[in-house]
């Protein structure tokens, strides 16, 4: 059965997640955030973010004073720090050990960010720290996981090297399933 | 972007440009919002909101034209999600009014850089836009009193 209904679960959409960030960030950087700060972090106009924020604001994740300065409420700090923190890991997760170039990894961690559950975050943190340990069995796995990728051809996707895998993958995943 | 240092050609461009797309989306919200109105609001609300459509896209034009005579031209990136939502009346407004104010601010930026600078055509420009604006907000707004 493929999950993609959880993607309507998740605590805040795609948008929401980087207004909430965008805040975030401005009131890291400048200490105050408003509207018209928010659409040109996130190079939109200030109409969608205004419309945007309305939702947010129905439900208690941001904040706006007298003076129509943005802020975040406790749970919208939460979810804010939450997609930054997962954001910098898988991206460092790409980049470090899959050898992903910087500017993709942005990219592709920018879709998946806000999706990613707290377990795989958690986990994807716990690899992280053993790579960054500096322990020997860490730097020998990183420096053969990349002699092993310098071989491959990472041209076109899939070839048939990675179906032949996903279909072993996926017997495997129906045996122990099986098995159960 | 801001302070107290005379508009370079530049940002009032930016700042120009920032509005044609602001009211390029407003007007696109107002086509969807007049088409999702609900029940007997459609008979009522619906003409506002197409007026108000038809103005947008004219300010949107006077934007662009504005830009033109400083010798540049528009360019327009939207990113934009309409909700398929069927909207009451008063709904449709509330949310009017957030993006007519979000435009109404805009310009009372632009015509705070612009005010007693050298380009007297674009300050011209710049309060009658936020004049106009701030009826429209008004008229919305009277609109929403109970």
């Amino acid at each position: 059965m493929h999950d993609w209904r959880e993607f309507d679960q998740n605590p805040v959409s795609h948008s929401a997640a980087h207004h909430l960030v965008a805040i975030a960030e401005l009131l890291d950087a400048y200490g105050y955030a408003r509207v018209s700060d928010v659409a040109r972090e996130l190079g939109i106009t200030r109409g969608s973010v205004s419309v945007t924020l309305k939702g947010l604001k129905g439900r208690g994740l941001v904040t706006e004073d007298e003076r129509r300065f943005l802020g975040l409420s406790e749970d919208g700090e939460r979810i804010a720090r939450g997609v930054m923190a997962k954001k910098q890991v898988l991206k460092a997760l790409f980049v470090d050990l899959l050898g992903v170039p910087d500017e993709q990894a942005d990219l592709d961690t920018c879709k998946i960010e806000h999706l990613v559950s707290d377990e795989t975050a958690s986990r994807a943190s716990r690899a992280l720290l053993f790579l960054r340990s500096g322990a020997r069995e860490a730097e020998a796995f990183t420096e053969a996981l990349r002699e092993f990728g310098r071989a491959g051809d990472p041209a076109g996707f899939p070839s048939e090297e990675v179906e032949e895998l996903a279909r072993e993958i996926a017997r495997e995943g129906e045996e122990a399933e099986e098995e159960r | 972007m801001s302070g107290s240092d005379p508009i370079s050609r530049e940002e009032a461009l930016q700042r120009l440009n920032e509005l044609y797309a602001e009211e390029i989306e407003a007007g696109l919200r107002y086509l969807h919002l007049s088409v999702s109105l609900k029940g007997l609001d459609r008979l009522m609300i619906r003409k506002v909101l197409l007026e108000n459509m038809e103005e947008t896209f004219e300010h949107a034009q006077q934007v662009g034209e504005k830009m033109m005579q400083l010798g540049a031209s528009p360019s327009l990136s939207l990113q934009l999600e309409l909700p398929a939502e069927r909207a009451d009346g008063r709904s449709a407004l509330r949310t009017a009014v957030l993006f007519e104010r979000a435009a109404l601010d805009a310009y009372r930026e632009l015509l705070e850089r612009v005010d007693g600078g050298d380009d007297v055509v674009l300050e011209e420009f710049a309060r009658a836009q936020v004049a106009l604006e701030s009826q429209h907000v008004a008229e919305i707004e009277l609109l929403l009193e109970d």
